[in-house]
């Protein structure tokens, strides 16, 4: 009991330390990121909105993160709804096959892609070959949690919006929909967040703008620049936490309204 | 008014036949009931009205129009799941209201329409609640209220009440009728609850592996059921091994244990031709005679087998000779009645008048 109790606060402590050192060096008045601190300063942060070529970097890695959410979490809708209608042949092998990605090592998701768009058809690198490629990746992801939630659905409720006189898509969107949204709004937010931080697969497939992952990775090699990388961590984790406190929020207010039992979530 | 006429209807899930040959004619103004054991067809059958599966041959006509390639939004029926399908992310008037939407009415007129049906089912002023605030009974009146408001021509229960405790049930038993004769609108209701069957239906469609064993009103049904398998779902009933010597409008039968009986041939409501046959006799049509206790009717020696006390009834099961299975009957605990030990040499009178002679 004793050594599991202190195993979960090692673990904490692993997985949280590095993420408070982030604001700690963040507005740490130093080049160098070393003990002692050396005073406070937002130096790091005006720089940030300095660099233009950091600042077009976030950008095309959040259309890309908000491309690849819509997308992968539509795709997620349409692949969940089709699970949870009657058999069909294949049904199992395909969704089987549509799953794989989970477990497929990214760095042969990325060659292989990079060999097809380019030698196969001969396409340019852009934002478009990543967003096609991250919304591969994150489609496992959306598929599962938009499964679990179409799948607490009781079939009788869109059979009744039907018998009571509504079609078939008015039935998806006054009953399905509201009652399936915490998942919706969940799946979206963990594709916008695996797109946004995914490396190797943006690293082969960015054309001549990189995204954030990438654009960081470059600027390792200058030393002097890593507090600016700081600030950017910092920022992003304070948009992580907001960004996952509203969909607990959102979860918790669909888990109500669906009178259903609240079976953990995030906080 | 022959409101919904079903003929030669299949459906087949696979190599599943789940409906063979219903042929079905349900009049304006009935309360049918679709009665069968678990997994004969009666959901299918139903879901086949409603439209919610379509049929592999045979067709549905409603109201004198043809049902096939019309979906379950667009026809005349109405459904109450058995789940009731309550919409839990809507209040209670928004779950009764929800098929008033594409109605050409004022906003006024469906907060009135609703309100009143709420009224109807006794759910007056519950309309602003959270359907999931709502009770087992309750949410069943919801889902008729919802499905009544549209006044549809036939209304659908998939076994409405099964979900229910017993005290429940039985005064949602007794509304449910009233609502119908009130309404007029024809119910057509899934049971696999015989006693309910009875209790409810103007008709009975007793269904067995897809197919109809036997349709009729219920005092025929129970009476006069027309096969071994209708006999044995609908109520208690013994089994006697028989023989017909001679069949016409008095059928000669000799009864293992009871001996040679004539039978009219109406006790016959299978065609029954000379040869082995099987007779029924309710528990309820035989009686112990008690000391000294004289009849009309006839009798015969017995010894008590068994005994089962109900508060209002005795069940007794009670050894005759010739018989080898122990006969059931039931006597009501009359004042001054003593209840018999097990063991208790005893007399049982019956009558020839009500026995049914079954196909086997
Ligand atoms: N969609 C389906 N696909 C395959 N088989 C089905 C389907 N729906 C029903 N069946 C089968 O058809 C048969 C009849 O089912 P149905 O639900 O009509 O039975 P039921 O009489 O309503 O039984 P219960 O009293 O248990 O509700 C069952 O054997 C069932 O397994
Ligand atoms: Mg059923």
């Amino acid at each position: 009991m004793r050594g599991l109790r202190i195993y979960a606060i090692a673990y904490l402590v692993f997985l949280y330390a590095p993420i408070f050192l982030l604001p700690l060096f963040a507005f740490n008045d130093a080049d160098i990121i070393a003990f002692p601190l050396s005073g406070f300063t937002t130096h790091w942060f005006e720089e940030l909105t300095r660099n233009a070529a950091l600042q077009a970097a976030v950008r095309n890695s959040l259309i890309i993160a908000a491309s690849t959410a819509v997308l992968s979490t539509i795709l997620g809708i349409c692949a969940a709804r089709a699970a949870t209608m009657a058999d069909w042949p294949l049904k199992r092998p395909m969704m089987g096959l549509i799953m794989l990605p989970l477990v497929l090592p990214e760095i042969i998701v990325a060659v292989s892609l990079l060999v097809v768009i380019v030698q196969v058809f001969g396409l340019g690198l852009s934002n478009a070959t990543i967003i096609a490629a991250h919304t591969l990746i994150c489609m496992p992801f959306s598929i599962a949690v938009l499964n679990g939630a179409f799948q607490n659905l009781d079939p009788a409720l869109e059979e009744a919006a039907l018998d009571l006189g509504e079609s078939r898509w008015s039935a998806f969107r006054l009953v399905i929909l509201p009652l399936v949204m915490p998942g919706i709004i969940s799946s979206l937010l963990i594709s916008f967040t695996i797109s946004l931080d995914e490396f190797i697969i943006a690293f082969f497939l960015s054309g001549a703008n990189p995204t954030m992952p990438v654009y960081i990775w470059g600027l390792l090699r200058f030393p002097g620049q890593l507090p600016v990388v700081m600030a950017m961590g910092t920022i992003l984790v304070a948009l992580s936490i907001i960004l996952l406190t509203i969909a607990e929020l959102m979860r918790r207010r669909g888990l109500k309204r669906a009178g259903l039992k609240d079976t953990g979530g995030f906080l | 008014m022959t409101l919904i006429q079903l003929s030669g209807v299949n459906k087949h899930f696979g190599d599943y036949h789940a409906l063979r040959d219903i042929d079905l004619e349900i009049q304006q103004g009935e309360f049918f009931s679709l009665l069968g054991p678990s997994g004969c067809g009666k959901t299918t059958l139903l879901r086949t009205i409603a439209g919610f599966e379509d049929v592999g041959s045979g067709s549905i006509r409603i109201d004198g129009r043809d049902m096939k390639g019309v979906g379950p939004n667009l026809r005349p029926t109405n459904m109450v799941f058995q789940s009731y399908a309550i919409f839990p992310h809507l209040s209670v008037a928004e779950n009764v209201g929800f098929g008033l939407r594409r109605a050409d009415m004022t906003r006024d007129e469906k907060t009135r329409a609703v309100g009143e049906a709420l009224e109807m089912v006794g759910l007056g002023g519950y309309g602003g609640r959270a359907a999931n605030a709502l009770s087992g009974g309750q949410r069943q009146r919801v889902a008729l209220a919802r499905a009544l408001i549209l006044k549809p021509k036939v209304l659908l229960l998939d076994e409405p009440l099964s979900a229910l405790d017993k005290k429940i049930r039985e005064q949602m038993q007794v509304e449910l009728i009233k609502l119908q004769r009130e309404v007029g609108i024809t119910f057509i209701l899934v049971t696999h609850d015989q006693e309910e069957a009875l209790v409810m239906s103007d008709r009975i469609a007793v269904m067995f592996d897809g197919g109809i064993g036997q349709m009729d009103d219920p005092e025929t049904l129970y009476r006069r059921p027309r096969s071994k398998r209708v006999a044995q779902f609908i109520g208690m009933m013994n089994f006697l091994d028989g023989e017909v010597a001679a069949t016409g409008t008095e059928i000669e039968v000799t009864v293992q244990g009871l001996g040679r009986c004539s039978v009219a041939a109406e006790q016959a409501p299978g065609a029954v031709a000379p040869g082995p046959v099987s007779i029924g006799i309710r528990p309820e049509t035989l009686s112990l005679l008690f000391e000294g206790e004289t009849t009309t009717r006839k009798e015969v020696a017995a010894v008590v087998d068994e005994v089962v006390y109900y508060g209002d009834m005795t069940y007794y099961d009670v050894r005759v000779d010739g018989i080898e299975k122990p006969l059931t009957l039931s006597m009501k605990n009359l004042i001054g009645r003593p209840v018999l030990d097990v063991g208790t040499q005893t007399r049982v009178a019956w009558d020839e008048r009500s026995l049914v002679l079954l196909g086997h």
